[in-house]
């Protein structure tokens, strides 16, 4: 059936959907060529409209095991071609079906291209997709409404809801502070031979350090959420009393509960071919990012134990931060697998700080 | 890291001739990395024996030699030029052997000279199947079965114990030369030895063959820094069997997840370690299980390739800029790339369309040669596409392909209708299914008709063992057929009545008006009426290695159906050049060369370059070489899309070969401003009656000719003007279809043939002139001006076509009173057609009379090596008179007549179709040319014929069996050998011709009377050169069987009298003493107005 999607600024665009309804976020771009149910099931990407820049979606359908969490988080999904059949040897059910079962929301046959360069240029937007109602008036009463409506933490949502014991039983303890942690990165801690205990994002100081962890990992999850001065909070205490590694989203609550602040991008690093370079040197990597807000450079630099070890090559934003003396490492990209289920390097950087605390 | 500062003089390695498997895609990156370097300050010296390129522009390097690509010659360069560092990656095979047989003989060490790009070591590693074999097992990287075989025995011990069926891959080798598929032992005898000969180290891996697997390909590039970066990933839709370069490729890869995508990155990332390359890139096959996913390694080409050609077009980045910069020591991060202007090229392309590339063959010229695809590769040139879906690019590759077609069928050219496909009978489906289960040039067709026959995806994927993703795209192609044809018109004149939104998504997944026309019944320019009536019009987007992230500085476009025209055009004059499309035989790269001079002049007058093409081979598909780039098939739908968005001021044809040249005439009636010569002129020179009339108004001589239409109407032409006669198709390439006739039974054939070639156009008859001397004038005018640039004359006699002849520049036999002659007819033609740019004409010289055979009002294939030798930029200049200025401003008013010469000789495709006779006529057959350039004549010719990949021996044993009419010219040459101290065997017949003059020659048997025979004396090594003369219309077979057998071989051989008077003069040369070489630029110095500047 017919659908839309419309813009705050009132730009629109037509397109297709199999699904009568209706959905509201920002519009957020992602220019991965693959990767399409990882990112709808990355809890970082709960309640977004996710366009893929790539034009040609659901090529090599879909299979439980490449889900990042058990369920999808996207608002709604955006792409140029969804198609109609696939074909790998893992998968078992097309990206229809998925969509189907998750009462996903997809609006198809729509020039990304156009819209990718239009966000570009216009910075972050709220969006909507319909199927039911196609008035620009009205359907910006409903963007106005749903901006308006008083904030509200997906954090109770995204994380686990009690602690939970994974990886083996008798390797290195680490606490992993569930902010929405996808499946990718449980993986590679459990390959790293740790056992991980994962809290709830609203974990006390008190009750990480009472199971007596070697380190904690604040993981990634939804950005720019109301509840994560809290959580900055609650670590706070932490610091300096066990390694901490956080990633993405963990990478700001960790520089926010340092004292640094946030800044949000014109247009966010989604994708998987980010370079980040080491100051002073002329090597870096190629990483996966998910971000829309960076760590303030400024307030950063007053905090004097804490070094930028990584910056994004392309625009010199905070991409990596090392602390030596509190054993802190942050990193605002995806460390994600380097192959074969193997861990990221910075995964395999930061259990080496746990070894030489015996 | 800064650059390197230890060196300051490097050599760069070209790949030499134009052949399968190496094309102009060397060109492409050897001239970026002549620009990269000379940008960081290098003083660059280049070596290249092709003089079509771009890259030996004088201009390109600070020193440019035009001499055979051997070691001999390479170490006198670098004995000359004393370079610090030499860049063998950017020469495809040819350099990067080269490289390596330098090393091994000891010149770089003796010399200091460092190989950067790739090290010995990492080229040892990469093209040593032991080492590397070796080395993929060190850090667990699965390969297929295998062994190395360096004898016949040693092989067929591996190839029995491992089972077939199996591949061979002879080591060192280009294209997949010399390997291949084997199914049983004595396939397997016969390839071993072929691969052993071939390979210069007479290796060859026995490898168990992965048919059917998925191909799957990465381009890597890693610095210094250790910094490494995948450009992107490929997928062969042809799976594992046929050759990559023989392959349909998509990229990205379609049907990868994320994890299998991540564990290919992990291994590329691990091997180009391993093998250590540490500044430059590399391209890594793979093969995949479809079934398991489990993967194998197929092969690593440690340099630039025609896949890295191929993803620098596709995502824009561009990889020999960047290798080069790498292989001097800067990285990554440091080297920006210009498309996006804001990034650095430490950045991983993302595309947000589909790319697609789709091969030329040129099975019509070789009737002999099995037509089916393997690991050898055949394929002459290739065209990319661009879509926003798979099913766009699919079918805008089918059309760029110019065959003629213009889609995936359903263009009312296909061979199986409809009709019959309803109900397919029993031997039709054999036929579709045989089709699709061996690879072959048609495949693609065959795979709709397997579709439309009713056969499953399954049933297809279980032949083909091609993706089913791929196939169900297909099929959605031909539903979407389906549904169009259900408002097919009754009549033409009816006008096409089709909704919107199906017109719409037909051309958003890539229909042409042409097919849309045949669907509909109804004609092309009406479906064009009914878009512009509906407003569904084509909108352009960006190439821009990003997805739209950043807002990028120099960006390319491509056609597709989306709601937002990206196109930006500006508002400066513009002109649009129409580039050649595909490479093929009698089309190539000299054409590239002209289209590129041509952007460069444009931006010299100030005129903004609009270039299309399709080729992503190219240097005009680069992304700096013209001011804007639209990549899109060359018809005259997508060529008048363009035009109607960019508005120039004119549309230059005359340089892309005979595909503008055939669009003119439809362009002029569209309102579309020819320039240069016009589109009137055009005409006179292609349609031979009107030819005809302005040769006689000149009073010139032309052979006896006539225009038919049928076989009765040529029979009588032909009687009239009596055998033999030259028949041909009008309007067409590299004499295709073209054939000596010499009775009437064969003209019966050949008109048949002709006419399938020539369509609506009428066939053209000429009295054949036996024993005549060609010639080909190059010519320049600006409609008052008319300048000479080179006067041209074959070495072989008449009858073989131009684009095969060897030539010399200046002229070597011609009399004083003949070139008089021949210049006064030249300008006396290009005044009547008021040239205005680029002229060729063919001439025949026979008893002092000059005949005029044709006059082609373009540039043609012999612009870039005129240009070179006179040291003048011809097809810089054309553009700057099409544009309106005058030769006098430009100051080229003077013929310029070489103080040395130059002799071009062309090469042949030969070794790649086993079986095919190598006797060359007037229907074009080789894929590329070489120059040989010296003070004098024989050394310039030996010279070329070493470039041209002759083993010419300096003794030994020569074969000579000749023609009853060359006997008396055999005598002399015959008589030099012996001088030479060369023994002759000969057949009974030259024997006692011989024997009549003195000249003692051992006679061996015909090949069916006894042994040993020459075939076995040629097996045995024992036949150093031969000599062999066709006896006459219909060859006989023992003729056949030694020609074929020199190829296998690779015996130097000649089948014309003139050139075994030349090849014998010129191993005078070598025995007596020796080759010089000498730069270009040294040449140049010695013509006297050389001075000039344009």
């Amino acid at each position: 059936m017919k659908a839309i999607l419309f813009l705050e600024d009132g730009k629109s665009f037509n397109g297709e959907s199999d699904l009568g309804a209706e959905c509201l976020g920002e519009v957020i771009i992602n220019t991965a060529v693959v990767g399409y149910q990882e990112m709808i099931t990355d809890p970082a990407n709960a309640e977004k409209i996710l366009v893929f820049t790539y034009p040609l979606i659901g090529n090599y359908g879909c299979a439980p095991k490449f889900s990042e969490s058990t369920k999808v988080w996207v608002s709604g999904l955006v792409m140029k071609e969804k198609s109609k059949m696939y074909s790998n040897w893992q998968a078992k059910s097309s990206l229809d079906d998925f969509l189907n079962d998750n009462k996903t929301l997809a609006i198809y046959n729509l020039d990304t291209r156009t819209l990718t360069v239009h966000l570009r240029e216009k910075g972050p937007l709220v969006g909507i997709i319909s199927t039911s109602e196609f008035d620009p008036k009205k359907l910006s009463e409903k963007i106005k409404e749903f901006k308006s409506r008083p904030a509200k933490s997906l954090l109770p949502f995204v994380s686990t809801q009690k602690m939970r014991t994974l990886g083996k039983p008798k390797g290195k303890k680490i606490a992993v502070l569930d902010l929405g942690a996808t499946l990718g990165l449980i993986r590679q801690l459990e390959a790293l031979g740790f056992s991980l205990a994962v809290f709830p994002y609203n974990a006390s100081a008190k009750q990480i350090l009472a199971i007596k962890p070697k380190g904690l990992v604040l993981s990634s999850g939804p950005e720019n959420d109301c509840g994560l001065e809290t959580v900055a909070q609650n670590i706070k205490p932490l610091i300096g009393k066990l390694p901490i590694l956080g990633v993405a989203t963990g990478c700001q609550v960790l520089a926010t509960s340092l004292g640094a602040q946030l800044a949000r991008l014109k247009l966010g690093h989604r994708g998987v071919n980010y370079p980040i370079a080491r100051p002073g040197t002329f090597k870096g990597e190629i990483t996966a990012q998910n971000h829309g807000y960076v760590i303030d450079n400024n307030s950063l630099r007053k905090i004097k134990e804490i070094k930028v070890t990584a910056y994004n090559l392309n625009d010199h934003t905070i991409e990596e931060i090392e602390s030596k003396k509190l054993k802190i490492i942050a990193v605002a990209y995806n460390p994600v697998s380097a192959g074969f289920n193997q861990a990221n390097a910075i995964l395999i950087k930061f259990s080496k700080l746990l070894s030489t605390r015996r | 890291m800064p650059r390197r500062k230890d060196f300051k003089k490097v050599l760069m390695i070209g790949s030499g001739p134009i052949v399968i498997g190496q094309a102009c895609e060397f060109d492409y990156s050897g001239s970026q990395a002549c620009k990269a370097l000379r940008e960081e300050g290098y003083f660059t010296i280049l070596v290249n024996s092709n003089p079509a390129t771009i890259m030996t522009d004088p201009g390109m390097a600070d020193v440019t030699y035009i001499e055979p690509l051997n070691v001999d010659v390479l170490t006198k360069i670098i004995a000359k030029e004393r370079p610090e560092a030499l860049l063998p990656t950017l020469g495809g095979q040819t350099a990067l052997n080269l490289a390596f047989f330098l090393m091994k003989q000891g010149v770089l060490k003796k010399y200091g000279v460092e190989s950067i790009g790739a090290s010995v070591d990492a080229i040892a590693c990469a093209e040593d199947r032991n080492l590397f074999k070796q080395a993929m097992q060190e850090i667990g990287v699965d390969m297929p079965k295998s062994g190395i075989a360096r004898s016949v025995k040693e092989g067929m011990k591996i190839g029995l114990e491992i089972g077939f069926p199996l591949i061979l891959r002879p080591a060192y080798c280009l294209g997949g030369s010399g390997g291949g598929i084997v199914y049983n032992k004595e396939e397997l005898e016969m390839l071993l030895f072929k691969g052993i000969q071939t390979s210069p180290v007479h290796q060859v891996l026995v490898e168990q063959s992965v048919l059917g697997w998925k191909e799957i390909e990465f381009e890597v590039m890693r610095d210094c820094a250790d910094n490494v970066i995948i450009i992107t990933s490929m997928e062969n839709i042809d799976p594992m069997g046929v050759h990559t370069g023989d392959s349909i490729v998509v990229a990205p890869a379609q049907t990868l997840t994320p994890q299998e995508y991540t564990d290919f990155v992990y291994l590329c990332k691990k091997i180009i370690r391993k093998i250590g390359i540490s500044g430059g890139g590399a391209n890594i096959q793979f093969g995949q299980n479809p079934d398991n996913g489990k993967i194998v390694i197929i092969e690593v080409n440690p340099r630039l390739s025609r896949s890295s050609a191929l993803a620098s077009k596709a995502t824009g980045f561009p990889i020999a800029r960047v290798a080069t910069k790498l292989a001097v020591g800067l990285t990554l991060p440091e080297v920006m790339n210009q498309v996006t202007g804001k990034t650095t090229s430490f950045f991983e392309p993302t595309i947000d369309y589909c790319v697609f590339k789709i091969c030329r063959f040129t099975f019509e010229k070789f009737p002999h040669a099995e037509k089916i695809l393997n690991t050898s590769m055949k394929a002459v040139g290739e065209a990319m596409s661009i879509g926003r879906n798979f099913k766009e690019a699919l079918q805008k590759g089918m059309r760029s392909l110019e065959i003629k077609r213009f889609g995936f069928g359903a263009d009312g050219k296909d061979k199986i209708t409809d009709a019959m496909l309803k109900n397919p009978n029993a031997s039709l489906l054999k036929q579709i299914k045989d089709k699709i289960r061996i690879p072959n040039d048609e495949r693609l067709f065959y795979l709709r008709y397997a579709l439309k026959a009713g056969l499953s995806i399954d049933e297809i994927f279980a032949l083909s063992r091609i993706d089913r993703w791929f196939l169900h795209n297909m099929q959605q192609l031909v539903e979407l057929e389906e549904e169009i044809k259900q408002y097919r018109n009754e009549l033409v004149e009816d006008e096409p009545k089709m909704p919107v939104e199906l017109l719409a998504q037909a051309k958003a997944d890539g229909f042409s008006d042409i097919q849309l026309a045949f669907l509909l019944n109804t004609k092309e320019v009406k479906v064009k009426q009914l878009r512009k009536k509906s407003s569904v019009k084509a909108a352009y987007k960006l190439v821009d290695t990003c997805a739209g992230e950043f807002n990028a500085q120099q960006p390319y476009f491509y056609s597709t159906q989306e709601t937002k025209d990206e196109a930006r055009p500006s508002k400066n004059k513009k002109v649009v050049i129409l580039g050649g499309g595909p490479n093929r035989i009698g089309q190539g790269i000299e054409f590239d060369y002209c289209c590129c001079h041509a952007a460069y002049a444009l931006k010299e007058e100030g005129v903004d370059s609009v270039m299309v093409n399709c080729n992503p081979e190219t240097v005009s598909t680069d992304y700096d070489t013209s001011d804007r780039l639209y990549f899109e098939p060359l018809t005259f739908e997508d060529i008048m899309n363009i035009i109607e968005v960019e508005k120039p001021l004119g549309v230059i044809v005359q340089f892309g070969g005979q595909t503008p040249i055939n669009l003119a005439v439809a362009l002029r009636q569209a309102g579309v401003n020819i320039l240069g010569t016009s589109s009137e002129s055009i005409d006179i020179a292609e349609d031979r009656k009107r030819f005809k009339q302005m040769v006689d108004k000149l009073g010139l001589l032309q052979p006896n000719s006539g225009t038919v239409f049928t076989f009765a109407e040529a029979q009588k032409v032909a009687s009239n003007i009596g055998y033999p006669v030259l028949v041909r198709p009008s309007y067409v390439l590299g004499g295709r279809a073209m054939e000596i006739v010499y009775d009437q039974e064969l003209l019966e054939r050949f008109i048949q043939e002709a006419a399938e070639v020539s369509g609506e156009h009428p066939i053209l008859i000429d009295k054949f002139l036996e024993d005549a001397i060609e010639v080909d004038v190059d010519l320049i005018g600006d409609g008052e001006t008319f300048v000479i640039g080179g006067i041209m004359e074959h070495i072989e006699q008449a009858g073989v076509h131009s684009g095969d002849a060897a030539m010399s520049l200046p002229t070597y036999t011609l009399s004083p009173d003949i070139l008089k002659k021949l210049r006064e007819a030249s300008y006396r033609l290009a005044k009547e057609l008021h040239i205005i740019g680029l002229m060729n004409v063919q001439y025949a010289v026979k008893d002092g009379k000059v005949y005029v055979l044709e006059v082609n009002p373009r540039a043609s294939r012999t612009v870039p090596l005129v240009s070179k030798v006179i040291g003048v930029p011809l097809a810089k200049l054309a553009t700057k008179v099409m544009l309106g200025r005058k030769l006098k401003d430009l100051r080229f008013t003077e013929e310029i007549i070489p103080p040395y010469v130059a002799v071009k000789e062309s090469v042949f495709p030969f070794n790649r179709f086993p079986g095919v006779d190598v006797m060359l006529g007037p229907e074009m057959k080789s894929t590329g040319e070489v120059m040989g350039i010296d003070m004098d004549f024989a050394s310039a010719y030996i010279k070329s014929q070493i470039a041209a990949g002759q083993k010419v021996p300096k003794n030994g044993n020569v074969f000579i069996s000749v023609h009853d009419q060359d006997k008396r010219d055999i005598v002399f040459i015959a008589k030099k050998f012996k001088d030479l101290g060369f023994n002759i065997f000969a057949s009974s017949g030259t024997a006692s011709v011989l024997e009549k003059n003195n000249i003692s020659a051992k006679v061996l048997p015909k090949i069916s009377e006894g042994r040993p025979n020459i075939l076995d004396l040629m097996k045995d090594g024992k036949i150093q050169m031969v000599i062999n003369t066709p006896s006459g219309r219909i060859p006989r077979q023992d003729e056949v069987k030694i020609r074929s057998q020199v190829i296998l071989y690779n015996i130097p051989y000649t089948t014309t009298i003139s050139g075994a008077q030349a090849t014998v003069n010129g191993i005078e040369v070598l025995v007596k003493k020796d080759l010089n070489v000498k730069s270009l630029q040294d040449y140049h110095k010695k013509i006297k107005n050389g001075k000039n500047k344009y």
